[in-house]
């Protein structure tokens, strides 16, 4: 049956139709073969367009629709829903984007812009004729969750996805659950130690009873997909490791972080004495005396802070803000002070981020008498031994960019974060990671606990910086996306997949090899070896295809023949 | 370079300085001030100063005596720091800085130093006229000497010295910063004479004089201050008031004289003074205006003593004229008690100095400028 056509293009304001003249795309595809019905539009988003659409569709029974406007990324699914409202299958909605590809990009060349806006409808309208309808792939979810790392954003997503009755497996690679949260001293600024928040973290935990805690356990081993994963671990105990097979329908990942270790000589790190990082000045003041303060001997009655180091870097790697680490050091400091009074603090920093609440503890340590001493990336701090002290120069954006030198007994290097140096779940379940090393998210704001590894969550300070707050916030976050994951006991995935012809293949291992997702294995079929692409786990990138040398694979809705025929009007 | 010196803000504090602290450095204060220039931007800058405890560039800056309080800036600070007060406080340090006898930073820091003196001199006064037996006509006419001694004296010996310490600290000294190591062949000054006035030739000391004098008789600067033309209509009446008082009093003899112009002339003068101080002190009192919510001691016995030094003034004057003043005789006694209060203490060692330094900070900052040029 012959395909009846809508095609909408869009002036986006202006965005548009002040470069290509939709008018005259209208004219050249309205005869088109196929094409009953051609319009422009003001926004072809606005809602009074959508619902002229949906009229459309009903009233002249179209089989298929072409929007010509934006990137698909913005509106893709805006279009497919107008289809779908109007009894139309979704997959017969082809997009065209006119915007980005010709009116933004050629914006000086008005004729140039028009053509190819032409060009880019009528390849969209030869897709169009070849779609197909297609239905979601369905399939069976497990509901319970692998969480791992009892950190506190582990801790917090295990208790949550408890609470909503999914069953939960807890693996912590070390022989205690809290993992850096332990460590912490007093949590701006809600003024409760990391260790308060952990006891009740593990008062919480013991009332739950769908999660089943595996302490010394790794995870080793990874298979199935999203609805069904089997993941090995290997479980350390006093008479040897053993090994378990566990199932789930999603993995949350919430492995945390490493603290940034200096380098010998960073900002005198390991050559000067007196000089250590955060977590060790904390260590240091846990212990200390009440009465003084004595470090290596030595009485300390002014400290230096240097802040950003590992963080921020102008030449190094570590480009991004660890986020916490301002607010952990003037934390500290304001303890220090606390505790000892007539102590100098001397802050070394690129700008202070005590962002939101934490503000309020910059201006405490700034009114109780701190010096903050904003230095240029030009002119980092420079640490020297003088006199018995140590000697602290840079230049002081805030003094008119002059040099300032201060005299500390000692020097606190304020180390941000680093991933976690053990990259074995990276490895394990193929995460795709950011120019930062540390696990990505889909996307930072739409799709923010996901990776494109579906059914796999991330959660807290294993996918970039973050403070106690932010690790819990997003842990909550990707509890609820695993939760959704497995809740209803099925799955509807999208139907777009490659799949390959077992009569032409023979097995080669190319596109297994170039598959990112491991969806393609080796099976026997019809007397051979041939490859068999998973569903659940084929994202319909495309990668596979190219690499076959007897073109045996196809990808739904990108058939050869469909991407043939939209060649073919480009080329002309 | 400098080296931070936190014990200067601790300094600072005893000058009445206690909030600059909380300063985050966002610049407000400096935006909103509409005395500050790309070229002298303030106080922003003056707070940083104080902050990383830089005596020697506080030392030598004019920028405090640049800023006529206003009080915007603290209106404005998001911080509270209270960058005005600030300026205050620096110019009481830099009061405290030029003067070499050390008792400025004395007064300012300890009220009962400042009583102590105060009940000395008191205590003088009435010693020495008892030692004359009370007897007016003598001690009114040693009086009228000692007003006149006592202002010869203190700018000799007092004011004269720490105006030569200002523009050492403010001219001389960076000057020779700036040509350390260099020989004197190679400095870019013209001749040794200029070298040795700091770098600024003496021509450009004796054009700007006229800036000197505008600046000090009419403080045409604090016009520049937003909504400010009431404060400094008083302040200029007040001043005029003031010197002409002191030149009626001390050189045409107000109190002895016959003659009916001088004699109007000092009660008008004298009621200007303590009218205009009056208003003055109930603002502080009220604390309805940035500018007079945060009073030091230094600050009341200013304004405080000049009201009463008007106010006795006048009516001395009328006990004279209604032939009363032998019968009240502690009258004047009070009146020369907060005379020499006033010229022992408060002209050298107090506020009175600010108007002084005021000055010769706008000509000092014209030299400079017109040297720069």
């Amino acid at each position: 049956m012959k395909k009846k056509l809508g095609i909408y293009i869009c002036a986006c304001g202006g965005n548009i139709s002040d470069y290509v003249d939709i008018e005259k795309v209208k004219d050249a595809v309205k005869d088109e073969d196929c094409v009953i019905l051609a319009k422009t539009t003001m926004f072809a988003c606005g809602d009074s367009n959508q619902k002229d659409m949906d009229a459309d569709i009903k009233a002249n029974d179209l089989s298929g629709i072409v929007v010509a406007s934006c990137s698909p990324k913005l509106h893709l699914t805006t279009f497919r829903a107008v289809s779908e409202r109007a009894g139309l299958n979704k997959y017969n909605y082809v997009h065209a984007n006119i915007r980005e590809q010709a009116s933004w990009a050629h914006s000086d060349n008005k004729t140039g812009a028009t053509e190819k806006a032409i060009l880019l409808v009528r390849a969209a309208i030869a897709k169009a004729r070849l779609a197909e309808s297609l239905e979601p792939i369905v399939i069976k979810s497990r509901r319970s969750v692998a969480v791992i790392g009892a950190g506190v954003a582990g801790l917090k997503a295990a208790i949550s996805l408890s609470r909503m009755q999914d069953e939960v497996f807890l693996i912590e690679r070390e022989n205690r659950i809290g993992g850096n949260l332990a460590n912490l001293d007093t949590i701006s600024p809600e003024n409760i130690s990391g260790k308060e928040l952990l006891i009740r973290l593990e008062e919480d935990l013991k009332k739950e009873k769908n999660i089943t805690l595996l302490t010394n356990s790794e995870v080793v081993g990874n298979s199935g997909n999203i609805g069904d994963f089997t993941l090995t671990l290997k479980i350390s105990g006093s008479e040897g490791s053993t090994t378990k097979d566990i199932k789930v329908g999603s993995v949350l990942v919430a492995t945390g972080f490493n603290s940034y270790i200096p380098a010998d000589g960073e900002f005198g790190f390991n050559q000067i004495a007196n000089v250590i990082t955060l977590p060790q000045f904390r260590d240091i003041l846990r212990n200390a005396d009440s009465k003084k303060f004595v470090f290596n001997g030595k009485v300390i009655n002014s400290v230096a802070y240097i802040y950003c180091v590992g963080s921020r870097q102008v030449k190094g790697e570590n480009k991004y803000c660890s986020r916490y680490c301002c607010t952990a050091a003037v934390q500290a400091s304001l303890d220090l002070k606390k505790k000892y009074p007539d102590i100098q603090n001397y802050h070394f920093t690129k700008g202070v981020r005590t962002y939101g609440k934490q503000e309020l503890i910059y201006k405490e340590s700034n009114s109780a008498g701190d010096i903050y001493i904003q230095f240029l990336d030009k002119k980092p701090p420079i640490v020297t031994e003088l006199d018995g002290a140590i000697s602290i120069k840079a230049g002081d954006l805030l003094s008119e960019k002059k040099e300032i030198e201060a005299l500390a007994d000692l020097v606190v290097l304020v180390t941000g974060m680093v991933p976690d140096k053990d990259t074995s779940i990276g490895s394990l379940f193929k995460l795709p990671k950011g120019r930062d090393k540390f696990f990505n998210e889909i996307h930072m704001k739409l799709r923010p606990v996901e990776t494109v590894i579906d059914g796999i969550t991330i959660a807290g300070t294993c996918q970039g910086p973050k403070n106690v707050m932010e690790s819990v916030n997003s842990a909550l976050s990707a509890a609820a996306k695993s939760h959704s994951f497995v809740s209803k006991g099925e799955l509807e995935l999208e139907p777009i997949v490659a799949y390959a012809d077992k009569s032409s293949c023979n097995w080669c291992n190319a596109c297994s090899d170039a598959c990112p997702f491991n969806a393609i294995s080796k099976i026997e079929a019809e007397g051979k070896e041939v490859a068999s692409i998973n569903k659940s786990t084929c994202k319909g990138c495309g990668m596979c295809l190219p690499v076959c040398p007897t073109d045996s694979i196809e990808l739904i809705s990108f058939t050869n023949k469909e991407m043939e025929s939209m060649i073919d009007v480009l080329a002309q | 370079m400098s080296r931070i010196n936190p014990k200067f803000g601790k300094e600072l504090k005893k000058y009445g300085a206690t909030e600059f602290n909380s300063c985050y450095n966002c610049g407000t204060c400096t935006a909103v001030c509409s005395l500050s220039t790309g070229d002298d931007s303030f106080p922003r800058s003056m707070v940083r100063l104080s902050e990383t405890g830089n005596e020697e560039d506080i030392s030598a800056s004019l920028k405090p005596w640049l800023c006529y309080y206003c009080g915007e800036c603290s209106s404005n600070c998001p911080q509270t720091a209270n960058p005005g007060e600030l300026m205050m406080s620096l110019r009481r340090w830099l009061t405290a800085k030029y003067d070499w006898t050390g008792l400025s930073g004395l007064m300012y820091k300890s009220l009962p130093a400042t009583i102590v003196a105060m009940v000395l001199i008191f205590a003088g006064v009435i010693g020495y006229a008892a030692s004359e037996g009370f007897d007016a006509e003598k001690v009114m006419h040693i009086g009228h000497y000692f007003e006149m001694f006592a202002i010869a004296g203190v700018f000799g010996v007092i004011l004269l010295p720490n105006l030569f310490r200002m523009w050492y600290f403010v001219i001389f000294k960076p000057s020779r910063k700036k040509t350390a190591g260099k020989a004197e062949s190679e400095t870019e000054y013209s001749s040794r004479l200029t070298n040795l006035l700091g770098g600024i030739p003496l021509r450009v000391y004796l054009t700007s004089l006229s800036d000197f004098f505008l600046h000090m008789f009419t403080q045409k600067r604090a016009l520049g201050c937003d909504d400010n033309q009431k404060r400094w209509f008083e302040h200029f009446i007040l001043v005029i008031g003031y010197l002409t008082l002191l030149f009626t009093t001390v050189f045409l003899d107000w109190f002895s004289s016959e003659n009916m112009f001088v004699i109007i002339l000092g009660y008008l003068v004298s009621a200007i003074v303590f009218i205009v101080t009056f208003d003055f002190v109930t603002g502080r009192i009220k604390k309805n205006k940035e500018v007079s919510k945060h009073s030091r001691p230094s600050d009341w016995f200013f304004v405080i003593w000049l009201f009463l030094m008007g106010v006795t003034a006048f009516l001395v004057r009328l006990f004279i004229d209604f032939n009363i003043i032998e019968s009240n005789f502690w009258l004047y006694l009070f009146h020369l008690t907060i005379l020499a209060q006033w010229a022992l203490i408060i002209v050298p060692f107090g506020k009175w100095t600010h108007f002084l330094y005021r000055s010769f900070a706008m000509y000092f900052d014209k030299l400079q400028k017109s040297a720069a040029k």
